[in-house]
């Protein structure tokens, strides 16, 4: 594996590889929230919850990305519960945020439990990082619940499910890790390419599935 | 594919709405302006445009608990000044009986006044605003509903969006608030949407939220196409009215119709929804673009030249199964003389008329000067005409060049004996022959009336 003398530079100043690779990807998983939301017309939740939740996921590798997808459904289907259990109480934003988020942490801690009683190490051992990545993510869910309603915000949990998963499969391509160590430079492609996505005024794909009946009957 | 490709690209997405229309028309101050709502109406009043009459605000906890509940009217509209998507908006109908403080909303149910102080201080607290920041909450009369919209709307008010661009009306929409979307005239919320073809104001097409096409009303035999909304003209002129005073380039202007105030705002919006276009079956794009750079000197100029580009599907359709011209009552027509001779009038469209008559002064123009002469010089009053029988009286006027027949014509102003020539009549890019009667009518509005004869190709539409 060949190594840009740059790269080189920065280990031997003491910074760790995982954290150079990981900080240099961010660029490249932020371009590919920007795609998705501008060409594909997915929208997921803004770009800060894909990126995170995307690194997150990492984080429960090397086997545990499906404890990762298990936990992200766990809270947002718990959140969902909460937010009609909370219903009649009445209460105030944060208040309420803030016992829905106990109840998405003590439900976690329960799979974390149940997991390991089952021997499912995998789940018990995951750091505590990502997992409050993730509950935190509930937060974003519920502002859009009462934005936009239960069917909008699942539906936007799934698109950022969907996005993160597609970032981790590319963070985790050895031929794009690889290539990033060799030449550290081509994480500036993205600056270009945002430029192009900033200003790109075409329809994107699901409006053209959405307008479609339009041009269909003309 | 590539055909389609094609097809879609008079279609306007979200990135071209946000980049190319409301980034460079909607600066600061007009989105000011529309993200509150207050100030929205304070604007449109300032400037003579009608809103619905606001209450009282509530801007702090404070205010909320000195509020004195007993100043509310019994029906009103209670709104988050920075809402957006008709969140957070409660309307009520009336108080309910026997019961103080406590009102009853659209589908029913009680509001008791704990409910609305807590849907107040969640609208203070900024659930309902953009961005979650801290809002004021205000009270406005509740605008009442038009018989007309009655069987179409489910408890709610139905309201028309109006897209202007450049001063000129660009494509509109009525939306009518179903059980789905709770009775808000929001198309994310499951409400439907009616195209309007802007010349006449009647509906066109629909499309019932999201995405899906409709004929109907739900649950209901009541075609959504034709509806007729009153106050078109009007309506059309104050959403280009109140571009001109927000300073929105790109306007979304929301108008409901009270039963009394008639047209009025509900409010205006810097970033219209793109759910219009399936409404109308039609793309934004390709009107945006074709508005665009227009010099248009004033408002009702604009209003005019959104209703002609605009419009029309309605007639052409109707063109098409009928196989007919829809023409006004007041249509241009282009007669043709002796020799090609031809002047271009306006000529009154009379169905109470038999047939069709012409001005002695139109008729010299088209080379029947002679003709005419002497038509006034044999010409008697019909009291010493009517004594002679028909053969003598044709005698009289055999001579005159170009006349085919006679005829005694009755009309309000009593008999008179006129002479009838052959010219051709073109109206509507449609050419007829025409045999047409000569009289004096320098005195009158029009100097051409078409009648039933001639207009047997012909619908005549009143609106027109």
């Amino acid at each position: 594996m060949s190594v840009h003398p740059l790269i080189d530079f920065f280990i031997l100043q003491g910074v760790p590889l995982d954290t150079i690779v990981l900080l240099l990807m961010l660029p490249i998983v932020a371009t590919l929230v920007a795609f998705f939301r501008q060409i594909i017309g997915i929208k997921a939740f803004g770009i800060y919850t894909p990126s995170i939740v995307t690194f997150a996921f990492l984080a429960f590798d090397p086997k545990g990305i499906k404890y990762g997808i298990a936990i992200f459904l766990s809270i947002i289907i718990t959140g969902m519960l909460s937010r009609i259990l909370l219903k009649h109480f009445r209460l105030l934003y944060l208040p309420r945020v803030a016992i829905t988020l106990t109840i998405v942490a003590l439900t976690t801690l329960t799979m974390l439990v149940i997991g390991g009683s089952f021997n499912r190490t995998g789940l018990a051992s995951v750091s505590i990082f990502p997992l409050l990545i993730m509950i935190t993510l509930v937060e974003k869910f519920i502002a859009t619940q009462i934005e936009k309603g239960d069917k909008t915000a699942t539906i936007l949990a799934l698109e950022t499910l969907g996005i993160s998963l597609i970032g981790y499969a590319i963070v985790r391509y050895h031929v794009l890790i690889e290539l990033i160590i060799a030449h550290p430079w081509v994480v500036l492609i993205t600056l270009p390419i945002n430029v192009w996505l900033g200003k790109w005024t075409g329809l994107r794909v699901m409006e053209y599935l959405r307008f479609r009946k339009i041009f269909d009957q003309n | 594919m590539f055909e389609a490709f094609k097809k879609s690209r008079g279609i306007l997405g979200m990135n071209a709405r946000n980049l190319d229309y409301i980034r460079p028309y909607n600066r600061k101050k007009g989105k000011r302006i529309s993200d509150d709502k207050i100030l929205c109406k304070r604007v449109l009043k300032k400037n003579g445009l009608p809103t619905s009459r606001l209450i009282a605000k509530i801007s702090t906890i404070e205010q909320l608990e000195h509020f004195d509940w007993s100043t509310l009217p019994s029906s009103f509209a209670l709104k988050p000044n920075r809402g957006f998507g008709g969140e957070g908006i409660v309307v009520v109908y009336g108080k309910k009986k026997n019961r103080e403080n406590t009102w009853v909303k659209a589908n029913g149910s009680p509001v008791t006044l704990s409910d609305i102080q807590a849907h107040i201080r969640n609208i203070l607290d900024g659930s309902f605003s953009l961005s979650n920041t801290p809002d004021i909450a205000f009270f406005e009369e509740r605008l009442t509903l038009l018989k007309l919209f009655k069987p179409y709307a489910y408890k709610g008010i139905p309201d028309i969006r109006v897209i202007v661009f450049n001063s000129i009306p660009v494509m509109a929409m009525l939306r009518l608030p179903t059980k789905e979307s709770g009775g808000k005239a929001n198309l994310q919320q499951g409400a439907i949407g009616l195209g309007i073809d802007l010349a006449s104001g009647t509906t066109t097409t629909a499309v019932l939220g999201k995405g899906k096409i409709v004929e109907y009303a739900p649950g209901t035999r009541l075609a959504l196409s034709g509806i007729k909304i009153p106050y078109w003209k009007d309506i059309l002129t104050m959403a280009v009215k109140a571009q001109q005073v927000s300073g929105l380039g790109f306007l979304g202007a929301d108008i409901a119709i009270d039963r009394e105030l008639g047209p009025a705002f509900l409010e205006l919006n810097a970033r219209p929804g793109l759910s219009i276009q399936l409404a109308n079956l039609d793309g934004l794009k390709n009107r945006l673009e074709r508005v665009k750079g227009l010099r248009v000197k004033s408002v009702l100029r604009g209003v005019r030249m959104g209703m002609d580009l605009f419009g029309g599907e309605i007639q052409e359709e109707l063109e098409e199964i009928s196989g007919k011209k829809v023409i006004g009552t007041v249509a241009k027509a282009r007669l043709i003389g002796i020799d090609g001779k031809s002047i271009e009038v306006n000529a009154k469209i009379d169905t109470g008329a038999d047939s069709t008559a012409i001005d002695l002064g139109i008729a010299r123009e088209l080379g029947f000067d002679k003709t005419v002469d002497e038509y006034l010089r044999a010409s008697k009053e019909w009291s010493e005409l009517s004594e002679l029988s028909k053969k003598d009286r044709w005698k009289m006027f055999e001579h005159i060049p170009h006349v085919i027949s006679t005829v005694p014509v009755k009309s309000s102003h009593g008999v008179t004996y006129r002479i009838i020539v052959r010219i051709q009549i073109e109206l509507d890019g449609i050419t007829i022959p025409a045999k047409v009667t000569l009289i004096n009518r320098s005195h009158l509005e029009y100097p051409v009336i078409v009648g039933k004869r001639n207009l047997r190709k012909f619908l005549i539409d009143v609106n027109k």
